[in-house]
């Protein structure tokens, strides 16, 4: 057993692939038209490449109740590892990423969260070392 | 920097915005979240992805999609219901924005779809996408 995919819920699908890929800068694995949604996984250029994140529709009301609840409430949704969280946040916030936290210690890690504008916090962060 | 207490106001303009009966202009809006008309629409896009007003236009688009799919109302009854003033500006507006009529639309989930099919999971959607290229 292993785990390859894993999945953020997102408010729109076009603004999620735009967002993931050219503001944060992964890159499209999957793309395929499914009814009124689609299908969209996107991978990290920098690997593993068979790790996908789908971005999934937030249709269900259930789903979106939660993802507002979190946001609200300022609880990433995710999390993801960056080599050099400084150079991330000065990359991301002269795109116009809005960040609710810049980098800050937290125990061995550093971490900063920013607005994914698809209702989510994502938190990035980097590890001790 | 966004504070928590500013992203908690722009959460509930924007629960303004969904709702369906809510006529209250942006410059209000941003009065009763705490910004200036212009700082408000700024930081919302940045949070949002879409401004004040282009949420708004969507919110009813996918509650006429949903009403629709659920079927009982007439168009003209979704039309008012989700907030539009006149027919055709709600009719012209859902096939640009969804591609086709209104009519067109309610036909569609009632012959072929299910509610469910409305809101389908990832691995739904996954399943979906990877069975069209076993049929190809």
């Amino acid at each position: 057993m292993r785990i390859k995919l894993t999945s953020i819920m997102v408010d729109d699908q076009d603004k999620a692939l735009a967002f993931y890929t050219g503001v944060l800068g992964f890159v499209v694995k999957h793309d395929i038209p499914v009814g009124e949604f689609r299908w969209i996984t996107v991978v990290s250029p920098e690997g593993p490449n068979d790790l996908e994140l789908s971005l999934e529709p937030n249709a269900n009301p259930a789903g979106r109740t939660f993802q507002e609840a979190l946001l609200k409430q300022g609880i990433p949704a995710t999390a993801f590892e960056v080599a050099d969280i400084g150079a991330e946040y000065e990359r991301l916030r002269a795109r116009g990423v809005v960040f609710t936290q810049t980098p800050k210690a937290a125990g061995p890690v550093t971490i900063a969260v920013f607005v994914d504008t698809c209702g989510n916090l994502i938190q990035i962060y980097q590890p001790p070392g | 920097m966004l504070t928590h207490d500013a992203l908690i106001r722009l959460c509930r303009a924007r629960e303004c915005l969904r709702e369906a009966d809510a006529a209250q202009g942006i410059h209000a809006l941003a009065r009763e979240a705490g910004f200036s008309t212009g700082v408000f629409i700024r930081r919302f896009s940045a949070v949002f992805g879409t401004t004040p007003h282009q949420l708004r236009i969507a919110s009813r688009i996918d509650r006429a999609k949903r009403l629709l799919a659920e079927g009982g109302a007439s168009i003209t009854d979704v039309c008012y219901e989700v907030g539009f003033e006149s027919l055709g500006s709600f009719s012209d507006l859902f096939a640009r924005r969804v591609g086709v009529a209104p009519t067109a639309y309610r036909r569609r989930w009632h012959v072929a779809e299910s509610l469910v099919a409305r809101s389908p999971g990832c691995l739904d959607l996954m399943a979906a996408a990877f069975a069209r290229f076993e049929r190809a």
